[in-house]
């Protein structure tokens, strides 16, 4: 349009120079004069057209992209982002372009403002909400609609030196905040501290949510030792050692470690002695491009435990993922074979109430591999030891095959059967079947520790 | 038991290289490899880079290995394509990096996409429009005539991590883009037979390149970006396939092959497989090379050579 005006407003001028020329002596002297005039005006054209071409050019640099044709919804359109006063290349900044970039500034300003009204909403913290939920079905249990969780995440940074986020989780049974954390973004040397309740970094699959598991159940081991996940109200430090080869180590103290470890209260004041103090570190091995390594040991460790015994407790445990993934094929082809084994060392009573401890170390495992054989369908094998922490002659063994069908990305059903040898009871073996249906909705990262 | 690991700290940071002294290069970190070539090409000699991927992985789903979040740790600068095609693993290993120079909105932070006007900007966010990218389609790098946006920003984003060099930069971006605009003159006489075919890929990672060369998208394998078809919508896409005559099935290399040949047998079109980066051919090891190979391949397909 603006380049149509001044092509117009040329050629205007051009004809009223010709128009108006004087007329010379002789005509072949008024042929000459009237070409040389020509020829000025044409370069004058010329030069007025490049300088037009240029300015487009930025005025198109400078406008928002073009809605998508026939758009069903007012388009969501991302303007391009310049840096800040850098014009593009081979446009040299004049004032006539500044001029020009205050004229389209002042003239979407609007827009602008339109747009700005909505920025104080994206101070909101991303938010998640997972659904899990369980059928089940065996001998001893008999059948059952477990509501298993809906939970909402969120997270945001808080200032530049942190970021913060929240897990709420309601279950058929609770509503409980099951991590609310702080964690530091911005301390030197490869330091994070993360302080108030989180699940401390014990083992593998103690700090990742039920509904994250490889399987529908969470291993017994960690039931057992742990107490479910490794929830813990306390302070954790962790540290990326500065070398070339990843080695992580972590230092930490909790109230207690485990969402259901019961054998200490949440609640109440304690002596330093009754804290549990844990250190860990996890390394990784590229064994190949498409084979890797990760190796961890954790220890958790309670001087004295209040509640019980005022003896201390000490669980110590090592873990080791070997992963298979095809570089070139990882979203459909792969493998995983998952590994934490579990040493609980603990003075118990020898029966309930009785007053009588004795010094008890029970050692619990779990063993799977994962395949994966398509983008959809992911089958599996667990296996599991535990032996009682009372008496680590009381065991218990599982055989859990399951088979995992992603939906989407963010969807995904899995079946699964459990076979139980040495469970609670007079009839000590159980068969369960389990369907769960898992879903989330709303922001979704793929974090570090669940990889 | 303190002073044991007391003694165990001081020899780990002992082990700690020393590289005060050393011609201090810029360690830069690219997500693909068509990045790692053009901050080459920019930066010579006054830059180390790496790459995350080799070439051969689906973008949006590279391995998140710690090692590379030891990598980005030590990194001056992180060059990455942007509009959210590494969000399944880049902000987890930014995280765990710890590093505070290359983090979101830092001078360290060198988004590729700045100057790139997006394509498929969605007018809607809603998961069942697929695994959708809010900024747009972020496959702007298959795309050769996008490489001066992309160089645009390298040049610049090493400019302001080192002034000192501003120059040599923009002299060396300058060579760069000069090699890849004659090579673009051939790539347009070479893809002259392109336009104008209709093209099914399995996701929507050819849109630009397609744009370029005048080819026209048919549709998709997957059934949304990022979700897998049903059987209903390969029906329907075959058949929308034969009634448009459609004449290539491009099969990305990360993508399962026997779905692409069912498709492609069953619509009568010829079956491709291509990269969607540098690398991922044995070829195609600079970025060049790589679009020399995807139009080498693509005609060699419609003209049935």
């Amino acid at each position: 349009m603006l380049r149509s005006c001044v092509v117009l407003t040329v050629v205007a001028t051009l004809t009223v120079a010709m128009a108006g020329a004087p007329r010379p002596a002789s005509a072949q002297a008024g042929e000459e004069q009237l070409r040389r005039e020509l020829d000025t005006l044409k370069e004058q054209l010329r030069r007025v057209e490049q300088q037009m071409k240029q300015q487009e050019e930025v005025i198109r640099r400078l406008s928002p992209a073009p809605p998508p044709p026939a758009p069903a919804a007012p388009p969501v359109v991302t303007a391009p982002r310049p840096a800040p006063g850098v014009a593009p290349p081979g446009v040299a900044v004049t004032p006539d372009v500044e001029e020009l970039k205050r004229m389209i500034l002042a003239e979407i300003q609007p827009q602008l403002s339109a747009a700005n009204r909505t920025f104080p909403s994206q101070f909101n913290p991303a938010i998640g909400f997972i659904v899990d939920t369980v059928f089940s079905h065996s001998r001893q249990q008999k059948s059952n609609f477990e509501f298993r969780s809906a939970e909402i995440g969120i997270s945001a940074s808080i200032d530049p030196f942190a970021r913060a986020y929240g897990i709420i989780n309601g279950t058929s049974d609770d509503v409980e905040v099951e991590e609310a954390a702080i964690v530091t973004t911005s301390l030197p040397w490869n330091l994070t501290v993360k302080g108030g309740r989180f699940f401390a970094d014990f083992g593998r699959l103690s700090t990742f949510h039920d509904h994250d598991l490889p399987f529908v159940n969470r291993p017994l081991v960690l039931d057992e030792y742990v107490g479910g996940e490794s929830q813990g109200d306390g302070v954790e430090l962790n540290w990326l050692v500065p070398i070339p080869h990843y080695v992580s180590l972590t230092a930490g103290m909790y109230n207690k470690i485990g969402a259901e470890n019961d054998r200490v209260d949440n609640g109440v004041s304690r002596d330093v002695s009754e804290f549990t103090y844990l250190l860990r570190g996890s390394t990784s091995f590229n064994l190949h491009d498409e084979h890797s390594l990760d190796v961890g040991f954790s220890d958790a460790y309670t001087p004295e435990v209040r509640i019980e015994n005022k003896k201390g407790r000490n669980l110590a445990g090592i873990d080791f993922t070997y992963r298979y993934t095809p570089l070139a094929s990882a979203s459909y082809r792969g493998f995983v074979w998952g590994n934490e084994l579990l040493l609980n060392h603990e003075h118990r009573e020898t029966s309930p109430g009785n007053g009588d401890f004795k010094l008890n170390n029970a050692f619990g495992m779990y063993s799977y591999i994962e395949a994966r054989l398509t983008r959809r369908f992911y089958p599996g094998f667990l296996f599991e030891y535990v032996e009682d922490v009372d008496n680590k002659n009381f065991m218990t063994k599982k055989y859990s095959p399951y088979l995992t069908f992603w939906v989407s990305e963010f969807q995904r059903l899995r079946l699964q059967y459990t076979h139980t040898d040495g469970g609670p009871g007079p009839d000590r073996s159980d068969d369960g079947f389990f369907l769960q249906w898992t879903a989330v909705i709303g922001s979704h990262v793929h974090s570090f520790r669940d990889r | 038991m303190t002073r044991r690991l007391f003694l165990l700290l001081l020899a780990v940071v002992a082990l700690v290289p020393a590289d005060a002294g050393a011609a201090k290069k810029l360690r830069v970190v690219a997500t693909i490899p068509d990045l790692a070539d053009m901050t080459r090409q920019v930066g010579g000699d006054a830059v180390d880079v790496s790459s995350i991927a080799t070439g051969v992985e689906d973008i949006h789903a590279v391995p998140m290995k710690p090692s590379f979040a030891v990598v980005l740790n030590r990194a001056d600068a992180l060059v990455l394509l942007g509009l959210e095609a590494e969000h399944a693993f880049l902000p987890a290993l930014l995280e765990a990096s710890r590093n505070p120079k290359i983090q979101r909105d830092t001078p360290g932070y060198i988004d590729c996409s700045v100057y790139v006007q997006p394509e498929e900007v969605p007018t809607r966010l809603d998961r069942s429009l697929g695994d959708v990218h809010p900024m747009g389609n972020p496959h702007f790098n298959l795309d050769p005539g996008q490489a001066r946006h992309i160089v645009r920003a390298i040049v610049e984003g090493l400019s302001r991590l080192d002034p000192g060099n501003a120059a040599t930069f923009k002299k060396n971006g300058d060579a760069y883009l000069a090699k890849v605009e004659e090579a673009m003159t051939r790539w347009q006489q070479e893809a002259a037979p392109l336009k104008g075919k209709k093209f099914v890929s399995y996701h929507p990672d050819f849109i630009y390149f397609a744009e370029r060369f005048g080819m026209v998208q048919v549709g998709t394998i997957e059934i949304r970006p990022g979700v897998d078809p049903t059987p209903s919508h390969v029906a329907d896409l075959i058949e929308r396939m034969r009634q448009t005559k459609t004449d290539v099935v491009i099969r990305e290399k990360h993508y399962p092959a026997s779905l692409a040949e069912t498709v492609a047998k069953s619509a009568g079109a010829k079956l491709v497989e291509l990269p969607t980066m540098a690398g991922g051919q044995p070829e195609t090891k600079t970025y060049i090379g790589f679009v020399d190979y995807n139009i080498r391949t693509l005609v060699k397909a419609v003209t049935g050579g």
